[in-house]
């Protein structure tokens, strides 16, 4: 992003730096006033407020002393806290392999029939997307209610037996993943929709002529075009499923057995129905360097973006 | 199968020569996965609608979930008359406007000086902004219950438990994504068209009002949809920092105020949830274009 | 700190000294309220209960000329507990507060001492239970006032058809109405029996092996009827203990017997199952009758809420409090106190009582023979072993007598259900004991 904005100024110092010598040094003052509602929210909505949690997981749990990283040293001696990661890591990876997959096929399918029709089915898809997650997830709590659930009555005749959704932990795991999938997958479906649809036609008739068989295209073709914007897709989705939190506190609230817990639904767990804040706050530190990692991934894409331009 | 699908189906426009018979099944196999992939995508909003439209005996009956025996507006007379609904409507609909104004006007701007004009340290900024996105919300708000502990008795001024504490809130959601936007759509201006108005003598603010504005508009409906979008969902900070009937927001109070945890009482739940995701499929229905360009936007650049 | 606070607020609230002043003087009903109090009740379960309560405090309100704001507070997601953190890390807050069981003794420092206010009232309407004093008072301190709204005895609320038809019991006849029980065959063993022949016959007992209260209150008493302890009233883990195994081997028995999903329950996955007609017996209030008087009237005719088994060390039953606190950064504790004396009156807690279908549970001696749990019907007299008014069985919490840091956590984490599900599922009991005492030792840390 910097460099998007760097060039351009540049540019416009070269031409005529004398006369616009002035303008120039009113400009920055200006910019820098019409950037500060910007620098003044993050500053004192997010940065101090992180700056803070890093120091309140550095006290004890009664919050009077300070105990350095007491804290993280804890959690590793935790065997739930391993739980969590994996959970974590399992939840947030499968979740987004699953809804790259289904956004991929799906954009397919819609790129397929007539475009007379096409938006009819792109809106249809798209809903899971646009209701509010806690919303929806209460409809699916619903649908996987032990006693009532209308999966199971569906499945009844199918010879399957009483699943217990969100009862086992097996189960459970596959639910909330199903849930993030079904509300996510429909956003992948939309930017590879788009991504497919800028593919230049005289690629396909090319490999078409070169005689390539349809995974040949999809393999040489489609995905090499969509490279980009399936890393980026992946990637910010990545981010947003990590840091869930609605999804799996409504439906399951991390149980049974804590299977379920991710890293902001075991923090809130610890920190606020534990009554342990400071724990509850190294917890949620823990999602920061592992988002950081997929952050400097996206980073060195929106660089190599903007030197693009 | 799927594949067979796929295989001819990548291009359908042009004509292959003698392929139309294939064509034509690869068109009837794609009908058939989208129908299948629609059933699965819409199960959920169905079934929200068929229990929402039961009586809680027919429900607490266990028959047929999918059947509506006697079918009833009851749950929606009940919400809509009573049970502070109507407040919770009122609420979210009031936040998820300011917030939409306050996050235009701070992203816009901004977005506005930091792809046209350069000041010391914008560069960090822009990454800072980018950043931002990836600090999750379940680490913000302990320490924001003692910044608010700070205001009250350093000001007096009492954050807990209000409203309209969500307006000066949800921005840190909505801000650093509709910058991002918004940058994205104004590199994309070409250069010529502001420097030819600032050599006519035109000042910042008119480039930005005369030309950035009106060119960035599909840019500026995306985002605004974005953000109001997210307003209504957000689930974390109204659960945290707001209590009273009064004060709620529709996801939260519809969870915390339908649900009761002995008691079901899951045709008037679904009825809410309905009801509450009600205003972004409508805005979706009618600007449905428009947010699919601000959720792709940059995607084809890529 | 307290009384720099005050002088940087006098000028705003005239009322903020007054009620620091009231501090140390004992309090005097009467002393006059005055001013505004800000309420947060918990959001009663049985419809139409928090009617009463409203009606209640608008009068005493109008008495004393002080203008209340009232809210409802559910305990469903832990609103409750989010809200009291909440308030406790923000300093702010509503003047009267619902405290969940564990709740007073972890705000202990921030909540205004209750002594004057509490120690009036068992003079005047009787004891309150150990659990109620092991809860809510701490270092001779009460944190809080024992609330009629929410308080609850979580026996078994079983079916009087399916009972009598699949596991040969009458509950009827063990625990009459108007008569003390005859329950000396109710033991653990006999309620096994019982749960296996109702699983065989296509209605299990509805227990939840969840981790939220229901699942973990009935653990907890079971346990307790073991003798099981996880932690002792010194601190001391005593989780590899002959009498824990007995606990757990016991529990796996019944966990065959009970629905698959059980270790997914929360608290409305028992009533629902009850009130669907599938099972035979569930622990609860009487919640889940009160709805199914509303949604399923047949189910509600053949439901006989009673006392719990005994166990080896005795006949223990589930009983879980809640209280009225106010924070010390209250603006009108002298109103508040004001108002929590007048719930305390018999004539108000009969008024809850009766407004919640005979599911809250005041806290003191003298309060449990009112009428309405004589009367709540259909069928006749199904709430009369409700209130326990013979102390038939000992009133407890799970995890009690360990200190209340640790044992509020094996709680909230659910320790016990956590032990056995793992136990039941296939782990080695040794290493579910290993398990948790390591967690317990985790919790120890302060």
């Amino acid at each position: 992003m910097a460099d998007v904005a760097a060039p351009n100024s540049i540019a416009a110092m070269g031409d005529s730096r004398s006369s616009l010598h002035k303008l120039m040094q009113r400009k920055s003052t200006v910019a820098f006033l019409m950037a500060l509602p910007l620098i003044l929210l993050i500053l004192i909505l997010v940065a101090y407020p992180a700056g803070y949690a890093v120091y309140l997981a550095m006290l004890n749990k009664g919050m009077t002393r300070f105990v350095g990283f007491g804290n993280f040293e804890f959690l590793f001696t935790r065997d739930t806290f391993w739980l969590v990661v994996y959970q974590s890591c399992l939840f947030a990876i499968t979740a987004v392999i699953f809804k790259a997959i289904i956004g991929f096929v799906v954009a397919h399918f819609v790129h397929n029939i007539p475009s007379k029709g096409q938006r009819k089915w792109r809106g249809m898809l798209l809903v899971p997307w646009v209701i509010p997650p806690a919303m929806s997830t209460l409809a699916w709590l619903w649908l996987f209610d032990p006693s009532y659930s209308a999966i199971n009555y569906l499945l009844e005749p199918l010879g399957v037996g009483r699943i217990p959704w969100t009862g086992e932990a097996g189960w459970a795991r596959f639910s909330v993943i199903l849930v993030n999938v079904w509300i996510g997958a429909p956003f992948f479906m939309i930017m590879y929709l788009a991504a497919l649809k800028s593919v230049p036609e005289q690629l396909y008739e090319a490999a078409a002529i070169d005689g390539a068989t349809w995974w040949q295209r999809i393999w040489f073709v489609t995905l090499p075009m969509m490279r980009n914007i399936i890393a980026i897709t992946a990637l910010f989705s990545l981010i947003v499923t990590f840091a869930n939190f609605d999804i799996v506190r409504v439906l399951t609230a991390g149980g049974p057995l804590n299977s379920t817990h991710i890293f902001g639904t075991w923090a809130f767990r610890v920190g606020i129905e534990g009554g342990d804040i400071p724990l509850g706050a190294s917890v949620s530190l823990f999602m920061v360097p592992i988002l950081a990692v997929a952050a400097t991934f996206i980073l060195r894409d929106i660089t190599k973006r903007g030197s693009e331009v | 199968m799927a594949n067979v699908a796929i295989a001819e189906g990548a291009t359908p426009r042009p004509n292959y020569g003698s392929m139309s018979k294939d064509r034509r099944w690869a068109l009837r196999w794609s009908y058939f996965f989208l129908v299948l992939f629609a059933i699965f995508f819409l199960m959920p909003p169905i079934y929200m609608l068929i229990t929402s439209l039961k009586t809680s005996q027919e429900i607490s009956a266990a028959g047929n979930p999918w059947w509506i025996y006697n079918p009833t507006l009851a749950n929606y007379i009940e919400l809509l008359t009573q049970n502070h609904y109507l407040t919770f409507f009122r609420n979210s609909a009031i936040v998820s406007v300011c917030v939409v104004a306050v996050t235009m006007l701070i992203s816009v701007i901004a977005a506005f000086a930091l792809a046209r004009m350069k000041f010391w340290g914008s560069a960090t900024l822009a990454t800072g902004v980018f950043l931002t996105y990836l600090i999750p919300e379940t680490l913000l708000f302990i320490p924001l219950f003692k910044m608010f502990a700070w205001v009250n008795e350093t000001f007096d001024i009492q954050l807990m438990n209000h409203w309209w504490t969500l307006i000066i809130l949800y921005p840190t959601l909505t801000v650093p994504f509709c910058t991002w936007i918004m940058i994205g759509y104004f590199a994309s201006i070409p250069k010529e068209l502001d420097e030819a108005a600032l050599i006519d003598g035109a000042t910042w603010t008119q480039t930005l009002t005369k030309i950035f504005i009106p060119v960035a508009l599909p840019g500026i409906i995306a985002a605004t949809i974005f953000a109001f979008t997210v307003s209504w969902a957000q689930f974390l900070y109204p659960l945290a920092f707001t209590t009273s009937t009064t004060e709620l927001v529709l996801p939260v109070g519809i969870i915390t105020t339908l649900i009761k945890g002995d008691v079901f009482n899951w045709g008037q739940i679904m009825t809410g949830a309905l009801l509450g995701a009600a205003p972004p499929l409508v805005i979706y229905a009618f600007l449905m274009d428009y947010y699919i360009a601000g959720l792709t936007a940059g995607a084809t650049k890529g | 700190m307290a009384s720099r606070k005050v002088s940087r607020r006098r000028f705003v609230a005239g009322t903020a000294a007054l009620s620091t002043a009231m501090v140390a003087a004992p309090f005097v009903r009467g002393a006059y309220a005055a001013g505004k109090l800000s309420l947060g009740l918990w959001d009663h379960w049985v419809p139409g209960a928090n009617k009463a309560s409203e009606a209640l405090i608008k009068q005493w309100a109008d008495k004393e000329k002080v203008e209340v704001s009232l809210d409802y507070i559910t305990s469903q997601g832990n609103k409750l507990l989010l809200t009291t953190a909440a308030e406790s890390q923000a300093k702010s807050g509503h003047d009267v507060l619902s405290f969940s069981t564990w709740l007073p003794s972890r705000y202990a420092d921030q909540l205004v001492s209750m002594n004057d206010v509490m120690e009036p009232l068992i003079k005047q309407n009787g004891a309150v239970n150990a659990t109620v004093e092991y809860l809510g008072k701490v270092g001779g301190k009460w944190l809080a006032v024992p609330s009629t709204i929410g308080s609850q005895i979580k026996g078994p609320c079983s079916r009087i058809d399916l009972m009598k038809q699949l596991a040969g019991i009458d509950v009827q006849a063990m625990y009459p109405a108007g008569s003390p029980p005859k329950a000396d065959a109710w033991t653990f063993d006999a309620f096994l029996k019982a749960a296996e022949a109702c699983h065989k016959g296509g209605h299990p007992f509805g227990i939840g092996l969840g981790t939220t209260s229901d699942s973990v209150d009935t653990a907890g008493a079971l346990f307790h009827g073991f003798g099981a302890q996880l932690v002792n009233a010194k601190g001391d883990i005593t989780v590899k203990s002959d009498n824990v195994r007995k606990a757990l081997d016991y529990y796996k028995r019944l966990m065959a017997f009970l629905p698959e999903d059980a270790p997914a329950w929360d608290d409305a996955s028992n009533n629902k199952w009850l009130v669907s007609g599938k099972g035979a017996m569930i622990m609860n209030p009487p919640s889940a009758w009160a709805v199914a008087k509303r949604d399923a009237p047949k189910v509600a005719e053949q439901l006989w809420t009673h006392g719990f088994p005994a166990g080896p060390a005795g006949r223990y039953a589930p009983f879980l409090p809640f209280f009225w606190g106010t924070w010390n950064f209250s603006k009108n504790q002298s109103a508040a106190k004001s108002l929590m004396v007048f719930l305390s009156q018999a004539s108000s807690a009969e008024k809850m009582v009766e407004a919640s279908g005979g599911y809250d549970l005041p806290a003191f001696a003298n309060f449990t023979t009112f009428k309405t749990w004589a009367e709540e019907a259909p069928p006749k007299g199904t709430l009369f072993s409700y209130p326990n008014p013979y102390n038939h069985q000992v009133l407890s919490i799970a995890a009690a007598p360990a200190p209340h840091k640790i044992a509020e956590q094996i709680y909230t984490q659910a320790i016990q259900t956590q032990m056995v599900v793992r136990y039941a599922k296939g782990e080695a009991m040794d290493k579910t004991l290993d398990w948790a005492a390591k967690e317990i030792e985790g919790f120890s840390r302060n």
